[in-house]
């Protein structure tokens, strides 16, 4: 479970990007959670707050009940439990060879070889790259090295995922085996938060929510509640779902996804 | 240039050890460099046939990548064969100034030409080997040879970083020629100077995302090179 009590951040005390944000992520029902608001709302500041590359000026950050500690093996320890997948995947792939780069955060932490490569030959086999295990990794689409970085990240097997726009740049099947991606992590156990602007995306992954606008948590609560206020949404530069948009609008029922509306037409 | 890294890694030897390829390489060297002129020149035109073979790629654009080398040999060339003189039987194309005489000089013309195909006949073979030999192959060859990891490692970085370079180099200048940036030769000077502004801000930006990346990935320092 994660905590934040009371937490602020600035890069100066007397501007500050999070003003005293206080919540609890991993409770039973979360797993998928969404993080959504403005450009400048500070998710990315949030983000590198979560995983202890920013220090919170003000506040804490409880992880399993113990504060976090800012020494160097303490971080080592929080960045195994929390992984952060950045939106630009060519910032964060160092290595020519695709396997070569899932294998380095393995690597640095002094993995014996054979333990390396059962991880990395599973994970890539989890999302599906494992015919490019070998590739240069400046030929792949930039759908292929958004998983290759978030390979990079899962082979740490880290018990919280984080994913910065995860959908910015990919095209609609990208986007869409991005979904299925996050749901058969979910399926198996990986909590996540993400945070993105593609209100449908996130209407359609996750199962919780919390809108950040000016460093501070304006609302959070489930699809209905946060999604069915359109005024809220509004306010804070955000837009309805068209699922919800369908619901509010024509009278349909309110369905979780794509996928339970096109059943429920097919059944009729 | 860049395409000669698609086909090193797509041509019909890419698999062959690159230990071997190395030996051939060192032999073509060895070949460019002996005294015999015959020699040299098939050397040359076998390579440079082989080439093309094996990578598939049309004549017009292997010549083309030599565009980029040859005004350096052609100028090379020039300051050995290039000379001035009293006397006007000492040169093949003569201009005087006075009395002095300025021209092609008549002894030194073999020599410039003997060293001209020598450096052609190198270049051809470095390019054998650039066009057939993928970067990971190259990388686990300087490894056999026992280079310094920090080398290597540099060289991987700079590997995989310099696409990235081009490629926002690139879109700046595509974006800039749009704009009619690089309409005249004062505008050009002036794009220019934008496009190495906005490069060097973009390394410094690039450089602290990748200091993020790095803390993700637990980085103690050191690239392990397998």
């Amino acid at each position: 479970m994660l905590e934040l009590k009371n937490l602020s951040f600035g890069y100066e005390p007397q501007h500050l990007i999070l003003k005293n944000i206080s919540l609890q992520l991993g409770n039973n029902h979360q797993h998928v959670i969404g993080l959504i608001g403005p450009n400048g709302s500070g998710k990315s500041t949030l983000f590198l707050n979560l995983v202890g590359v920013l220090r919170p000026t003000s506040g804490q950050i409880i992880v399993d009940g113990q504060p976090v500690k800012y020494h160097k093996h303490n971080l080592q320890a929080l960045r195994q439990k929390i992984g952060i997948v950045f939106q630009d995947s060519d910032q964060q792939l160092f290595y020519s060879i695709v396997q070569d780069d899932v294998a380095f955060a393995l690597n640095n932490l002094k993995y014996d070889t054979t333990e390396i490569q059962r991880r990395v030959q599973e994970v890539l086999e989890e999302l599906d790259i494992w015919p490019l295990r070998k590739s240069p990794i400046q030929y792949l689409s930039g759908g292929q090295k958004k998983r290759v970085a978030i390979a990079g990240i899962l082979v740490l097997q880290s018990e919280w995922l984080l994913l910065d726009e995860p959908t910015a740049g990919l095209d609609p099947d990208g986007r869409k085996r991005m979904a299925q991606l996050i749901s058969h992590l979910v399926a198996r156990g990986q909590k996540i938060i993400l945070s993105s602007h593609d209100m449908d995306f996130m209407y359609d992954v996750c199962d919780y929510f919390y809108l950040l606008n000016a460093g501070q948590i304006i609302a959070e609560g489930t699809k209905k509640t946060v999604f069915t206020n359109q005024q809220l949404l509004e306010n804070n530069k955000l837009e309805q779902p068209w699922l919800v948009k369908l619901h509010q609008k024509l009278g349909l029922p309110l369905y979780n996804n794509a996928q339970e509306l096109f059943d429920q037409h097919d059944s009729m | 240039m860049l395409s000669i890294d698609k086909y090193a890694y797509s041509n019909r030897w890419a698999e062959w050890s690159p230990l071997t390829k190395a030996g051939i390489w060192l032999g073509l060297m060895i070949l460019a460099f002996q005294p015999l002129l015959w020699l040299k020149f098939s050397m040359l035109v076998c390579v440079a046939i082989i080439t093309v073979r094996i990578t598939q790629v049309s004549w017009r654009q292997y010549v083309k990548w030599f565009y980029a080398i040859l005004p350096f040999l052609f100028l090379s060339i020039l300051g050995i064969v290039f000379t001035v003189s009293q006397q006007k039987q000492d040169l093949l194309i003569a201009c005087h100034l006075g009395q002095t005489y300025f021209g092609l000089s008549k002894t030194m013309l073999p020599v410039g030409a003997k060293i001209g195909i020598q450096a052609f006949s190198a270049i051809i073979g470095t390019y054998w080997f650039a066009l057939s030999t993928p970067f990971t192959q190259i990388i686990s060859l300087l490894h056999r040879l026992h280079l310094p990891d920090n080398l290597i490692e540099i060289t991987m970085l700079m590997y995989r970083f310099i696409f990235i370079f081009i490629e926002s180099c690139e879109q700046i200048y595509h974006a800039q020629k749009l704009r009619f940036g690089y309409d005249t030769i004062g505008l050009t000077l002036h794009s220019s100077g934008i496009l190495a502004q906005m490069l060097f801000q973009q390394v410094i930006v690039n450089y602290r995302k990748m200091e993020l990346a790095l803390a993700a990935k637990l980085y103690d320092g050191e690239f392990r090179i397998s």
